[in-house]
């Protein structure tokens, strides 16, 4: 029987942002959809409710009056539905393709990460994250969206920026400071690239909504721009180090990769799974209806834990491994529906097909440095905060 | 009303009857018929509804779009000359009768 939403209130922000499956995995047993109170949120946590919900935008729209991504960055496509959204997405093919991936994106993702590679080689040690997975998405990021000449350091302090204030559930006034700094950043950059852009169209994520027959407004091809700042740089930056962290604590998993170069495309999603790196993106409630046993109401505030989803033991067995060899099962790491991640043929050959490979096979005998622990952290956005390496240069 | 027979990776088969104005996507999924995953649910992002259909049905309908037509490369089963991403084939183009074969996996 339908029963209203549980409160959850076990659990504060900080042991959240520390490690959250415990409360996740909770959560799914015990009342899997639950008003989590610190968060003031639903959240729905279980992989069947979660493709409900995204099977179905007229119940569960991604425009919200009160969303804290129009806040920070704007109206951008994650936050339209239908059509509106069908004809912002369609601005963005030319960039995101996998054919355009692969032809076009490929060759500067790979002079990148050489390049990068080449400048810590002799050192012998580096922290993954910030010496090269950062670096590497923020660079190729002002490649892929066509602000080039921008400071990749400033990017990532941009990027960094925005995710805090999207998930700056507890309101806190600096994030939200840091947000705006960001927001007119970013306006100023586009303005300086503009001209050039229009003098010579190229594959960049603003070009292609510049040239796109039909195009949309100046004001809503900012917010986009904005939107992929956020999730083009964190994401995979992330999963980068998540998989050297992962490949490097399971030697095993190790071997049959170095043995078998071809299995990047499965470590890659299955780093995706077990720490996707965003954790919970939200939805609207346009009217009463019952998911997971509980009846939510029209106006509700819905966080979908994809997080928790993609270790469902349900759908994943032993889902707090991670396990290369597991039965194959598509995850939600990238949604689901018609919001389905636009950057995921460009995370999938930047990440899994390009950094990865070429770290491994670069860095002889790349080990997590004994002295230095790993560490990782968020909920709404997770991953590695560290992840201290060393090899024999 | 179409009938549209499924062939399922161990070989057995499906019959449904198909809903007009529905992609075979939708017809499958909503008729539990497993196989396809959909991650994008028809966006035209992924390439997760892989099918191949037979020789027949495959003539008789207009060939795949651009972006289809790229997107089925990056299918995780081989494309074959009758691949189509069931999202972009409607029930009602499809003549009564068509089988619709599933490949081994989506991902």
């Amino acid at each position: 029987m339908a029963i209203s939403v549980p409160e959850y209130d076990g659990v504060t922000l900080e042991q959240m942002y520390d490690d959250p499956y415990p409360t996740y995995a909770r959560l799914r047993k015990e009342a899997p959809v639950a008003w989590l109170k610190p968060a003031n949120i639903h959240v729905v946590t279980k992989y069947e409710d979660i493709m409900q919900v995204e099977r179905d935008q007229e119940t569960f729209p991604s425009y919200d009056n009160r969303s804290l991504m129009i806040k920070v960055m704007g109206h951008t496509l994650m936050r339209r539905d239908g059509d509106d959204h069908k004809r912002h997405r369609k601005s963005l093919e030319r960039t995101f393709s996998p054919v355009s991936v692969k032809k076009h994106w490929k060759p500067i993702f790979e002079r990148i990460a050489d390049e990068i590679i080449d400048d810590l080689y002799d050192k012998g040690q580096a922290d993954i994250f910030a010496d090269f997975a950062a670096p590497y998405a923020s660079r190729c990021l002002k490649e892929v969206i066509g602000l080039p000449n921008m400071d990749w350091q400033d990017l990532s302090t941009w990027s960094q920026a925005f995710m805090d204030g999207v998930g700056n559930y507890g309101n806190d006034p600096e994030t939200w400071a840091r947000a705006k700094a960001a927001f007119k950043g970013i306006d100023n950059a586009i303005e300086d690239h503009y001209d050039g852009l229009k003098a010579n169209p190229d594959y960049s994520a603003l070009s292609s909504m510049f040239e796109v027959e039909d195009p949309i407004d100046m004001a809503d091809i900012r917010a986009n721009i904005k939107v992929i700042v956020g999730g083009g740089l964190n994401e995979p930056r992330d999963v980068t180090c998540t998989i050297v962290y992962a490949l490097l604590t399971n030697p095993d998993q190790l071997e049959k990769f170095l043995a078998n170069p071809a299995l990047y495309k499965t470590i890659f999603e299955e780093a995706v799974r077990w720490v996707s790196p965003i954790g919970m993106y939200p939805r609207k409630v346009s009217k009463r209806v019952e998911i997971g046993g509980a009846i939510l109401d029209e106006g509700d505030a819905l966080g979908l834990v994809v997080a928790s989803a993609n270790r469902d033991s349900d759908r994943f067995e032993n889902a707090d491994k991670f396990d290369i060899d597991r039965e194959k099962m598509a995850h939600i790491g990238f949604g689901a529906g018609p919001h389905f991640c636009a950057g995921t043929w460009v995370a999938r050959a930047q990440v899994g097909e390009i950094a990865i490979p070429k770290l491994f096979e670069r860095l002889p005998n790349l080990r997590l440095d004994p002295e230095r622990e790993s560490k990782f952290g968020g909920w709404v956005f997770r991953g590695p905060l560290s992840v201290p390496v060393v090899w024999d240069a | 009303m179409t009938k549209l027979t499924f062939i399922l990776p161990d070989g057995s088969s499906q019959e449904v009857e198909a809903t007009a104005g529905h992609s075979v996507m939708k017809t499958a999924i909503s008729n539990s018929v497993n196989g396809i995953v959909a991650e994008c649910n028809g966006s035209l992002a992924c390439a997760t509804c892989h099918v191949f259909l037979d020789d027949a049905s495959a003539a008789q309908i207009d060939p795949p779009g651009e972006t289809e037509n790229d997107l089925l490369d990056f299918a995780a089963v081989e494309r074959k000359p009758t691949s189509r991403l069931s999202c972009q084939v409607m029930v009602d183009n499809l003549p009564e009768g068509a089988v619709i074969t599933m490949p081994e996996t989506q991902v």
